[in-house]
């Protein structure tokens, strides 16, 4: 799960780590004046990289200005994503802009390290020989000595301040059950300080029941991280992809799903959502599928609903049982359902979807129950022409 | 020990957290499909046997008495590190770990380990492999399942049980099927079953189930020049209108970075001779025309 700037940095600070004073303002509520002198940065607080490109950095010298740009800043959009939120924050002056990350690297089992001290630009543009790249196994030990010997290879200027903030870094890295720990800029103060400018932190989510802090804040900023959050309160998948999608897809498996969505796309016609709902978890309860029609009921351009399960377990005669129960009493869309069962009692659960009085479409392969939600969506398109 | 599998010879089975609900339902499932399970490791003390199956409270005692060779983790996440030690400390030299969701630093640890031990581990996140008739290691779903010419690696569980049960209902069936794992940290990586594949006899063709993220596919494409396959490989990507930014529940397609697009593991892939597709009836239909349909 990859943290919002100012979540990263809470984490950070948590830990001791220097930060920028800042505080989140929302969209729609007023802004306050910050407590720190001007000037100040207004970060628009979204999942992705490249905001400064996109216009969704901006720098207020004086408190006049700061509505009206914290206004524009919440009306971006930054690649796909929607801005709800800005960071304000003091913004540092005379600092020399340096790069530390830590990242898991699955390939060779251990950790990549990364400094250098030309920070603040696109890591990648870098020159090699501005980097010094290194590679450790992952414990705090070998992190540490890893990081003293590259700090070695950097100007004697800036050795220290980037090998101190490393070595603190790798300890938040290790304690934390991180993937990716970016600072860029760590900015290097003239008085021998440093502070980190921005912080990109990729938590890993199968650790958050070992890690209160991370669970504390999930469940504070559940609106920030809707899919993260659903995930560890429903135990299951569901991503809205397009609000404005044609077909909701009731579906296992990720990888299955993920293919489902680009044979979809490939026919031009948009999902709704992402699903990957565990047939086998459901234990007899039609709880899993009602919540993911309720879900799928908030789109209002939804037409069809798919519903692909391959189970190696799952008994599919009680699953049809389920999902018309489901259908039946759940809050959900009034549009037809193509199922594919595939699996243990398939046959069954053909037979009690067919002799429903519900909407049920029933095919056996899944490329004509895709050719028949693809129908569905553009047929309804043509209806309404 | 993978070559010990691939020859079709009979290995000695333990299965680790073998008292859990579903690893029963799956010991006897494996032992339907052929499987020699001889023991189980469990750390409740309560249970001496499941089905006649001998239960111990750690590997070394299961090893000493049963003489296993082969594990299949079905821990809960927290608990696969420990275990993966627990295996490799008794030198159990192959472990499946099918669990999801293990804390990415204990897969590091587990996976820098059996490297370290000289055992392999396949998984975790892994639906396991299958020597179609003659042994289950895992859940890969029995509808599947059948013997033919065609190895299957892949990512993704699910969407390699959609290909191997089209290709199967077409008279393809596969001559050894394995997961590789839906996670970015994975003991035995793609490429890592190029050479074993490349000297069996009993697999004429391979297909490769990869998605966006990650080099996976294209350290596997370089392998394949490397070692020279000289066997027929198809691939199919997943991913190609994954949204940016979201994970979509396999941390494996997490797409952050450059690397790791649709349009780089395309192109290595292709550059090592691999037809390379994205929809699923093309890559059946490759397959199904390369290949000899088998009589039933």
């Amino acid at each position: 799960m990859l943290l919002l700037e100012h979540d990263a940095k809470t984490l950070l600070a948590e830990h001791g780590i220097p930060v920028p004073d800042g505080f989140i303002v929302k969209k729609g509520a007023p802004v306050p004046e910050p407590s720190c002198p001007p000037p100040w940065m207004v970060k628009a607080q979204v999942p992705v990289g490249g905001r400064g490109k996109s216009g969704a950095i901006k720098k207020v010298v004086a408190l006049s200005g700061l509505s009206t740009t914290v206004a524009h800043v919440l009306e971006l959009r930054v690649r796909s994503f929607k801005v709800d939120e800005c960071l304000i924050e003091q913004a540092i002056a005379d600092a020399e802009e340096y790069y530390v990350s830590l990242s898991i690297d699955p390939n060779r089992c251990g950790v990549a390290v990364i400094l250098s001290s030309e920070g603040g630009v696109d890591i990648e543009a870098q020159p090699k020989d501005k980097l010094a790249v290194g590679f450790a196994p992952l414990s705090l030990e070998s992190l540490q000595e890893e990081i003293r010997r590259l700090a070695v290879t950097l100007p004697a200027s800036t050795r220290e301040t980037i090998g101190d903030a490393a070595e603190k870094l790798a300890r938040v890295f290790m304690s934390s059950d991180l993937a990716l720990l970016e600072i860029n800029p760590l900015l290097s103060l003239p008085d021998g300080t440093w502070i980190a400018g921005d912080a990109k932190i990729i938590f890993d989510e199968n650790a958050l029941s070992r890690q209160p802090f991370m669970e504390n804040l999930l469940a504070a900023r559940d609106t920030a991280y809707p899919a993260d959050s659903f995930k560890h309160t429903h135990g299951f998948d569901f991503i809205v992809l397009d609000p404005a999608g044609e077909v909701g897809l009731i579906t296992t498996g990720a990888g299955l799903t993920m293919k489902v969505i680009d044979e979809l796309n490939a026919e031009n016609v948009t999902p709704f959502n992402f699903c990957d709902i565990r047939s086998g978890m459901m234990r007899g309860d039609p709880a899993r599928l009602k919540l993911v029609l309720s879900q799928i009921s908030e789109g209002p351009q939804v037409k069809a609903i798919l519903v692909n399960i391959f189970a190696g377990i799952t008994n599919l005669g009680e699953f049809a049982q389920l999902l018309i129960e489901a259908v039946r009493t759940a809050d959900g869309p009034r549009v037809p359902f193509v199922t594919r069962l595939i699996g243990n009692a398939a046959e069954d659960a053909a037979r009690i979807l067919h002799e429903s009085d519900l909407p049920f479409l029933v095919e056996n392969d899944l490329d004509a129950a895709i050719a028949k939600v693809v129908d569905l969506a553009h047929g309804s398109e043509a209806d309404n022409a | 020990m993978l070559d010990k599998i691939l020859s079709g010879n009979s290995v000695r089975v333990l299965v680790q957290g073998a008292t859990g609900r579903t690893a029963r339902r799956h010991i006897s499932m494996m032992q339907g499909h052929g499987t020699n399970i001889v023991a189980g490791v469990s750390l409740r003390s309560d249970v001496t046997d499941i089905d006649g199956i001998p239960v111990f409270s750690s590997c070394g005692d299961a090893v000493a008495e049963s003489g296993a060779e082969v594990s299949v983790i079905m821990v809960p996440p927290d608990a696969v590190l420990a275990a993966v030690e627990d295996a490799v400390t008794a030198g159990i030299k192959l472990m499946v770990a099918v669990t999801e969701g293990v804390p990415t630093h204990d897969a590091i640890r587990a996976v820098a380990l059996t490297r370290d031990q000289g055992a392999t581990l396949i998984g975790p996140t892994t639906p396991g492999l299958v020597m179609p008739g003659k042994l289950k290691l895992g859940f890969l779903p029995e509808a599947c399942i059948r013997p033919g010419p065609l190895a299957v690696i892949a990512r993704s569980g699910t969407l390699s049980y959609e290909l191997s049960y089209r290709l199967a209902e077409r008279g393809i069936g596969q001559s050894f099927w394995v997961g590789a794992g839906g996670d970015p940290v994975k003991g035995t990586r793609f490429a890592d079953f190029v050479p074993p594949l490349k000297q069996h006899g009993d697999t004429s063709a391979l297909l490769v189930i990869g998605e966006i993220g990650g080099t996976d596919e294209e350290d596997f494409a370089a392998a394949l020049l490397s070692h020279n396959f000289g066997k027929p490989v198809f691939a199919l990507l997943a991913g190609s209108s994954a949204p940016e930014g979201v994970t979509m529940g396999h941390a494996g397609a997490l797409v952050h970075g450059k690397s790791g697009t649709l349009a780089s593991k395309t192109a290595a892939l292709e550059n090592a001779g691999v037809s390379v597709y994205t929809r699923i009836r093309d890559v059946v239909e490759a397959v199904q025309s390369a290949l000899p349909r088998q009589n039933d």
